[in-house]
């Protein structure tokens, strides 16, 4: 029971932050209609850019986080300007193929630049942790899943009670109507892929604070986000975190009592069942 | 025009070049996941040949003959790989083959060098799997992957107190299954009680469920078989976890100087092994020992050389003593001539049994004070082992 207690613990922390992992992708998608294959790429760019503040510059990795967004936000807003509104119109194939592009230019640029060394945000408290009773609780873990909670929520708020957020619900929903209202679609694109970036730093941070961090960690982790965002929709932030505290779970308990080889094939089980049972997603919207 | 002019000026100018360079082809792991550990094979290449090269070449009867290097990158795809071995038997006329990183890769690559019968000798797979299928083309320096753990469970049984229980685990690649399915038996023989045996994805990433098993199942010693991100997030997640095994060994990372600097102080502890350490007694014909070989590869490329490193160096060297010993360059004779080297390298003494595996015993290091400090080897302890591991808490 206890080592139930304890999978359960450390499989709904996961999900905090596959759920920040995921809150970008989701974001982009649902406003620009893009599936952003590079998320992952720039996942692992906010990582080294964590990395390299709390190494260079000795700053502690969770107050790095701001300054990793900040740069992931240029970087996000730079690429929508520079390159993806040039095929915002396009058909979606084409969008895939240049993310995709712009995915394997990342990595290759971050192996040329940092090198395929393995490294790790690893801050003298990374290790520390709480015991409740049986359960061990661990201390980073916990800021991680907050941190992933909070900017989770705080999305929300910004999406429902800003007038940037109303124009950017207001894109995705029906761009013509938006634009007679004064919503200029540039602007409010490059925009939400900045902030999707942005999110995709911070995730980074935080990943790499948990795990390790090399050049090519981003694929995998746009198929965990991608699967998420399946699973909790594209309209609410909050059903993301859901979907992303269920994911985690579930690869836990699939891990116990099935096997760890199943993992996997649990989590992509469920988008491909999703997908035949409920295409629009299982608990918001994704078309 | 000038180029033909040039290519008839260079060919008087310099005698040697009238005898065509022997050229060995390697397609290695450059870019992609696999890059970090796939380095140690460009550079083991290129320096062992420079090395040769700068020594006159290979002595082929009266005549000294240089070696050209022909090297593509397979970008950690195994598909690629042996597609780019096509291309440099077919296309690039390559003489011999060299071996890319890791089992999985010259499990499929050695097929090449089989079906062309050219003799490829690899140092970057250890998988049982490559040397059970009868093939007469391949040859590897690094030792049975059955047998990895082999001085580790030796070691644990002449531990004071003796651990009771150990949990297995293991990735799902060939490497790993064929490290398991040796350590299972070892342990058995051993009479050590295996209380995990369980498989994992490669590239996992959470180990928090597996840690909680080893946890509540009590485990007094770990024995993890897998790739070096895996086991960087073991331990970083145990620490977290706080999960403590009296004694835990990876197959990978141990002994290289990345690992420990990935993790800090963090990799302390952690054992692992070895077939190699830079050791002055390992004396060798180009590169004076194992010692001066380790610091000249630091100087050079700025990183220090593990067994993968010394293990592609002895890979050349054996090509070249094999070739030597053929006096010639024909594939066939030099397939024979290596099925019957023997000689002493900066890596060890290089010879290879029927099958075309080397034989080295594996010696059990532990990462003490940031060191990897060797513990045991052949039938003894060398220093003493930390045992049983102090509570994260302690450290």
């Amino acid at each position: 029971m206890e080592l139930l207690f304890q999978v359960l613990v450390s499989g709904i922390l996961l999900g905090g932050l596959y759920a920040l992992m995921a809150l970008g992708l989701a974001l982009v998608w649902g406003v620009l209609n893009i599936v952003n294959l590079s998320h992952g790429a720039l996942i692992m760019l906010g990582a080294y850019v964590t990395y390299f503040l709390v190494t260079g510059a000795h700053i502690d990795p969770f107050a790095a986080l701001p300054i990793a967004a900040a740069v992931l936000f240029a970087i996000g807003y730079l690429i929508q300007r520079g390159v993806l509104n040039l095929v915002i119109r396009g058909p979606m194939f084409n969008t895939l193929l240049i993310t995709f592009g712009i995915e394997v230019v990342l990595t290759y640029l971050a192996q040329t630049w940092f090198s395929a060394d393995f490294r790790t945000i690893n801050p003298g408290y990374a290790g520390s942790n709480y015991t409740v009773g049986a359960i061990t609780i661990p201390y980073v873990q916990v800021l991680v899943f907050v941190i992933a909670i909070g900017l989770t929520v705080a999305m929300w708020l910004l999406l429902l009670h800003t007038r940037t957020g109303r124009g950017i619900r207001a894109a995705a929903q029906n761009l013509v109507a938006a634009r007679l209202y004064g919503v200029s679609p540039k602007s409010v694109y490059a925009l939400t892929f900045g902030l999707g970036a942005a999110l995709a730093g911070v995730a980074g941070g935080l990943y790499g604070t948990v795990s390790q961090i090399n050049p090519y960690i981003g694929g995998p982790l746009t198929a965990k986000s991608f699967v998420i965002a399946i699973i909790g929709g594209l309209d609410n932030p909050l059903w993301v975190i859901v979907g992303g505290l269920f994911l985690g779970s579930i690869e836990s308990l699939t891990a116990l009592y099935i096997g760890s080889t199943y993992r996997d094939v649990a989590s992509f089980g469920i988008l491909v069942l999703i997908l035949i049972v409920r295409p629009s997603g299982l608990l918001g919207r994704t078309t | 025009m000038h180029r033909f002019l040039f290519f008839f000026v260079s060919l008087f100018l310099t005698p040697a070049a009238w005898a065509q360079p022997v050229t060995f082809g390697a397609s290695v792991q450059l870019t992609g996941p696999v890059a970090n550990t796939g380095r140690y094979y460009k550079d083991a290449y290129e320096f062992a040949v420079e090395k040769i090269n700068a020594a006159g070449g290979i002595k082929i009867g009266s005549a000294h003959q240089k070696i050209a290097l022909k090297i593509l990158d397979n970008q950690s795809d195994v598909n690629l790989s042996v597609r780019q071995y096509v291309q440099l038997l077919a296309q690039d006329k390559v003489n011999f083959l060299l071996g890319p990183f890791a089992s999985n890769f010259v499990l499929a690559d050695s097929s090449i060098a089989e079906k062309s019968r050219v003799p490829m000798v690899q140092g970057g797979g250890a998988s049982d799997q490559i040397y059970s299928r009868g093939y007469q083309y391949i040859f590897g320096t690094l030792p049975a992957a059955s047998n990895y753990f082999g001085s580790t469970i030796e070691a644990m049984t002449k531990l004071n107190p003796r651990p009771q229980t150990v949990a297995l685990l293991y990735a799902d690649d060939s490497f790993d299954v064929s490290v398991a399915k040796g350590t299972r038996e070892l342990l058995k023989k051993a009479g050590l009680k295996t209380v995990i045996d369980e498989r994992y994805s490669t590239n996992a990433s959470d180990f928090s469920v597996l840690l909680s098993r080893i946890k509540s199942e009590n485990a007094d010693a770990v024995l993890v078989a897998g790739h070096e991100t895996e086991v960087l997030n073991f331990i970083r997640q145990a620490k977290s976890l706080d999960v403590s095994p009296k004694l835990y060994s990876f197959t990978v990372g141990v002994p290289s100087a990345d690992f420990r600097h990935a993790l800090g102080k963090d990799a302390n502890g952690a054992s692992g092994m070895t077939a190699w350490l830079p050791s002055a007694t390992l004396k060798d014909q180009w590169f004076g020992d194992a010692e001066e070989f380790a610091r000249a590869w630091k100087t050079k490329f700025g990183y220090e050389p593990d067994y993968h490193a010394a293990s592609g160096v002895a890979t050349v060297e054996a090509l070249v003593n094999a070739i030597q010993a053929a006096g010639s360059t024909d594939p066939q004779k030099v397939r024979d001539a290596l099925a019957k080297v023997s000689f002493d390298s900066l890596y060890g003494r290089v010879a290879f049994d029927d099958k075309g595996q080397i034989s080295l015993p594996q010696i059990m290091v532990q990462i003490q004070n940031d060191e990897v400090v060797p513990i045991y080897a052949g039938k003894d302890f060398i220093n003493k082992l930390q045992y049983p591991l102090a509570p994260w808490s302690k450290r």
